[in-house]
């Protein structure tokens, strides 16, 4: 209680100082840059006091350093309770990062990327296994759980991919009869239907598969398959692999998981990856799970098939280049490609610099600059690129087909077709195409 | 092959003997520890491993016949416990089932021209509303013939979703029925109706020759748009004519409100009447009675525990599933890793035998066996305390008696609180003076008690004094069934026959100052009347006025205090703190329910971030202590730069500090390129946990999403 109270003084006089702040933010900057190593030193020993109750890890890191702000030092930033940070951080103006941009940085490629993964070695590769044996511990207990109509979700910082697999590998051989369905979240494809048909090749087939048109299908609606499931009487276990991955964030997919964990012959245990998962469920969705959570961080590397590390990369840095693999794998796709997909990618291109040109200088990126579907198939009739729709579609589809051209209906309904490079990639394809 | 499976959405898993992860799995296992209190190592049984077997405790040296004992008392004890409990909670909403379906009965008769509607008022919890409609689903199809139908927004976001479901759930129950039928009805002169046509049901209820009746139920119908809600009602009452449609909405808020989000014409076409369900506080209240408290319970769940479960249950919306979930969270941890628990089983079942020397170690190391051997020797008994300390034998018979004492404190324990219940003078609810009595015991003392009733004792008139000595004679002759406590006459004749005879004396007592023209008072409840104001000469005096007290008075005055004393007699009962063995019954401990419950993944993921040496444990990351070091891992590193930076983070900056710190002029040496393939798996995991985003406010920028 007194701690709290001491903070809130001197995050008020710190609110006092942060005015000058933006001022003298270059002075600020220096002394803070001074200040940092002994704070670091005196969040150690806040922290060792807190790390004697190795059970409770209670304390966020934003909160133990505020014990730091009892030495009043002219760094608002790093002493504010996570709210106050925030308003901080985000006030208009504040924004003081440099302009250096990585264009002199050559970005790493996926066949790059695997090779010189390959030879790296982590140096903490004994430690993770170790930690990985400390989980594998938890298994019986983690059994019994699910027995009793739990449902179980392991959650924590790294890649808990193999700790689940070993699960099934326990789990299996604990009672080799059990029915174990594993699906894999992080998997971009996954859908529904997918789920469902899996689910349902792990139950003998239907009695009266005779009787039924297209309803009586177990794996066409979840309701179908509940029913399929109560009268076959299979005890199925379901693990899944990143339930809070993109493709299984879909509200109507956690209740069909809900609806699925709330069976009385299923069991469900899942690993979850990001820290806001518990924002996927409401009060309704979280009592039919009946989830207990168990912190599994087992700072294990993610691998290629969780975690597309340069994909990821290169879209957060705006440079779209899924799959193709920039300006290079165009070329190389173009190049497989007949005499008049080529015009026609050619076309497109001027076409969509054109438009960004009138638009002004957006340097974000093609995405936004779309061009008229129905335009393009114009040009391309009068150009002599093809000579009807259907041939127009025809090699639109294998652009789509190699992720090179992306297609949208704007609100009123009309086709526009747009592409997922930069200005200035577009301007070299420009170059490789014409030349 | 293993590597397929992971690239593949869902599959279903065999493991094959030569599975790599397999093998490793097994090899780890038996070199480690596990996290649970004082268990360890879970050894594979041979062979035959049953399912979900217990694994021996005692760093596996207990016998399977002591883990066999727990799994079996385990198994006994809960399905007991969740029965009585399912029985309270469906009986809880039993009235407001028979009003619902006399209301909808009732309603079939009268023609009204107007849909029939029952608001339902269930408060705000959704997670609870699951067992009222389906209630309502069973018994409403059995007293009506009605199909029911129940709607949830999140199923019916728009008008077409929504007709959907309600034509699918009203027919699919038919097809269960009558399977042959299944294909046939939706179909009428080679025309397919579309599965959002009304006609198709009406079309099928004929078929079905039944009521043509349908019940739909909204169950959480504040979330339900209000356009979507009034165009439903509008539907249903011009289709009024062929299918006979009847409304049930949950409402959480209340019918004003949700009455103002309809259009008043819609409003028109209701005609409807309100419901109210059991509050959750009392149907807690009657759970705790029944399954925490009451005698059928074989494990006590402690105090504090008790307190942080029921506090959870009023300050966030946990709902009572929530409060069952723990409960037996508490069972299955009390069981799984309490090697003692074993001395819960009943006569018979627990011998010498069965008790390992293990057993007999782990009572020695108890808290409450050392406050039992002290005051052992506090009290002079150095005989006992030497054999309880050193003789193995002996300590087996005492603990084997405890059995036996711990039956007669529950029932102590529960008879003075029913007692106290009936005297209907405590205004604390159950919960609270069940956690009070365990942790404080039980005391009517005004000054130092836990339950001070004493004032409110002497205060009583004659004429609640007698109704109160019925009252007590009443509980000690009926018991409690909600407690599962049996009248116990026969143990307390000696104060049932005091009580009789008070209550004899004070009737007496009444009559005879009625005939003298008197008030019956005691010199406790005359106090009120001491202090006498009188103006006298415009002079006001008070004057002390010893308030005169008749024989009878005197008398009444002198039955009061011997029905304290009679009560502070029986409300008596210790803190179960102080009961030798209570380890092995009582489970206390917060720490599982709430890591498992109320988990905090933030923290969770914060500090393996920032401290990862607290889960490695390697070597060479112990100096950081918190701090930054160039040997943690990537992306420990990246979230430490991270901290530092302001809502928008310049790649560029960050890679540049990243390079300085494990590039080649560092200690740990990576070359640029490798550096880099770090950085991006670093950076993609950090994006991958929603740490960052892009932004389109300069190039190479990303921008932060995280603040806490």
């Amino acid at each position: 209680m007194a701690r709290r109270k001491a903070t809130t003084e001197a995050s008020v006089s710190h609110g006092a100082i942060s005015d000058d702040e933006v001022e003298e933010g270059a002075i600020a900057r220096e002394i803070y840059e001074s200040s940092e190593d002994d704070e670091v030193e005196v969040d150690g020993q806040a922290d060792q006091e807190e790390g004697q109750e190795p059970a409770t890890p209670s304390k966020t890191p934003g909160r133990k350093r505020r014990i730091a702000a009892r030495k009043k030092s002219p760094t608002p930033p790093r002493d504010l309770p996570p709210h106050e940070q925030y308003f901080y951080q985000n006030k208009p103006g504040l924004t003081k990062t440099s302009n250096n941009t990585l264009s002199s940085l050559d970005l790493l490629t996926h066949d790059e990327y695997f090779s010189i993964l390959r030879q790296l070695k982590d140096p903490h590769a004994p430690d993770v296994k170790f930690l990985e044996s400390l989980h594998a511990e938890s298994f019986p207990q983690w059994a019994f759980e699910l027995s009793q109509g739990f449902s179980t979700c392991l959650y924590g910082y790294g890649s808990k991919r193999r700790l689940l697999h070993n699960f099934a590998t326990h789990l299996s051989s604990q009672s080799p009869d059990r029915k174990i369905a594993i699906i894999n979240g992080y998997v971009r494809t996954l859908t529904t239907r997918d789920i469902l048909t899996t689910l349902t090749s792990a139950l003998p087939a239907p009695l009266s598969s005779t009787s039924g048109g297209g309803s009586a299908n177990p794996s066409a609606t979840p309701q179908a398959f509940l029913a399929h499931l109560s009268s076959t009487n299979t005890p199925l276990t379901v693990l899944i692999n990143s339930i809070d991955a993109p493709p299984l964030r879909k509200p109507a997919l956690q209740s069909l998981l809900s609806h699925l964990a709330a069976h009385p012959q299923v069991r469900l245990a899942c690993t979850a990856d990001s820290p806001d998962f518990p924002l996927l469920w409401d009060a309704g969705l979280r009592a039919s799970f009946n989830f207990l959570f168990h912190d599994c961080t087992t700072f294990a590397p993610f691998a290629a098939c969780e975690l597309e590390v340069v994909d990821e990369v290169h879209e957060l840095l705006g440079r779209k280049a899924r799959r193709v693999g920039g300006k290079e794998g165009v070329a190389f796709v173009l190049r497989s490609l007949p005499e008049n997909a080529r015009a026609l990618f050619r076309l497109l291109v001027g076409e969509v610099l054109v438009a960004m040109e009138e638009q002004g200088d957006n340097s974000s990126g093609g995405e936004e600059v779309a061009v008229e579907y129905r335009m393009v198939y114009n040009k391309a009739v009068e150009e002599f690129i093809c000579s009807s729709e259907m041939a127009f579609r025809t090699l639109l589809k294998e652009f789509h087909d190699h992720q090179i051209i992306t297609s949208h209906k704007d609100s009123i309904g009309t086709e526009l077709l747009s592409l997922p490079f930069r200005k200035e990639e577009l301007e070299s394809i420009l170059e490789e195409l014409v030349s | 092959m293993a590597e397929n499976e992971f690239r593949r959405a869902a599959f279903i898993f065999n493991s094959a003997p030569g599975d790599i992860p397999g093998q490793n799995a097994t090899a780890a296992r038996p070199a480690k520890r596990r996290k649970l209190a004082k268990s360890d190592v879970p050894r594979p049984q041979d062979g035959s491993a049953i399912e979900s077997a217990f694994p021996p405790l005692f760093n596996g040296a207990e016998s399977p016949e002591a883990v066999k004992l727990r799994k079996e008392l385990f198994d006994t004890a809960w399905p007991v416990l969740e029965g009585r409990i399912q029985h309270v909670l469906r009986d809880a909403n039993q009235t407001t089932l028979d009003e619902v379906t006399a209301f909808l009965q009732q309603a079939a008769g009268e023609d009204t021209g107007k849909i029939t509607a029952g608001f339902i008022i269930t408060g705000p919890n959704i997670a609870s509303q699951d067992l009222l409609f389906e209630q309502l689903a069973e018994r409403v199809c059995a007293a009506t013939q009605a199909r029911f139908v129940r709607l949830r927004a999140s199923e019916a976001p728009n008008l077409k979703a929504a007709l959907k479901k309600i034509i699918r759930d009203a027919t699919a129950k038919g097809v269960d029925q009558e399977e042959e039928e299944g294909g046939v009805e939706l179909t009428q002169g080679g025309r397919k109706y579309l599965d959002y046509d009304l006609e198709s049901l009406h079309v099928f209820l004929n078929q079905q020759q039944q009521a043509r009746r349908v019940v739909v139920a909204f169950q959480d119908s504040e979330a339900f748009e209000s356009g979507l809600l009034t165009d439903l009602i509008t539907l249903f009452h011009s289709w009024r004519g062929r299918i006979h449609f009847d409304v049930l909405f949950g409402v959480a808020t209340s019918v004003e409100l949700f009455q103002a989000r309809l259009l008043k014409s819609t409003a028109r076409q209701l005609h409807g009447a309100q419901f109210d369900v059991v509050q959750a506080n009392s149907v807690l209240e009657s759970v705790v009675k029944s399954a925490v408290a009451g005698s059928h319970a074989a494990l006590r769940i402690g105090p504090s525990l008790l307190r942080s479960l029921v506090e959870r249950q009023q300050e966030q919306v946990a709902g009572i599933q929530a409060f069952i979930s723990s409960l037996k969270y508490a069972y299955m941890c009390h069981f799984y890793a309490n090697p003692l628990s074993v001395l819960l089983a009943g006569d018979g079942r627990l011998d010498r035998e069965a008790l390992q020397p293990e057993h007999i170690e782990a009572v020695r190391t108890l808290e409450s066996f050392k406050t039992q051997a002290e005051a052992a020797i506090e009290a002079r008994q150095l005989n006992h305390a030497q054999s309880l300390i050193e003789d193995d034998d002996y300590l087996v018979t005492q603990v084997l008696e405890q059995g036996q004492k711990r039956q007669e404190y529950l029932q102590q324990l529960l008879r003075s609180l029913h007692l106290v219940l009936s005297t209907g003078l405590s205004p604390t609810p159950f919960t609270e003076l069940y956690t009070l009595a365990l942790s404080s015991g039980i005391s009517i003392d005004q000054a130092s008690g836990t339950i001070p009733l004493e004032d409110a004792v002497k205060r009583l008139g004659p004429e609640e004094f007698s109704s109160l000595i019925g009252r007590l004679l009443g509980a000690v002759q009926y018991g409690s069934p909600e407690l599962g406590l049996e009248g116990w006459e026969t143990d307390a004749e000696e104060l049932a026959g005091s009580l009789t005879d008070l209550r004899d004396e004070v009737e007496g007592l009444i009559e005879r100052s009625k005939a003298n023209g008197t008030a019956l008072k005691s010199k406790y409840s005359a106090q009120s009347r001491v202090m006498r104001t009188t103006v006298v000469a415009q002079k006001v005096q008070l004057s002390q006025d010893t308030a005169t007290l008749t024989e009878e008075d005197k008398a009444f005055t002198q039955a009061v205090d011997a029905l304290l004393a009679l009560l502070s007699q029986a409300l008596h009962c210790d803190p179960v703190d102080n009961f030798f063995l209570h380890e092995a019954w009582v489970f206390d401990f917060k720490s599982p329910y709430r890591d498992v419950f109320v988990p905090r993944p933030g923290a969770t993921f914060g500090r393996a971030l920032s401290r990862p040496h607290d889960y490695l444990a390697c070597a060479c990351c112990a100096k950081a202590n918190g701090g930054m070091a160039s040997t943690l891992p990537t992306t420990a590193i990246l979230y430490h730069l991270y901290l530092e930076r302001g809502a928008l983070i310049n790649v560029a900056d960050l890679w540049s500090a990243y390079y300085a710190l494990v590039g080649d002029e560092s200690d740990v040496g990576l070359d640029e390129r490798s550096a880099l393939a770090c950085f991006y798996r670093g950076l993609a995991e950090l994006r991958m946990m929603g740490f960052v985003k892009q932004s389109k406010k300069k190039a190479d920028h990303i921008a932060k999403l995280k603040w806490l």
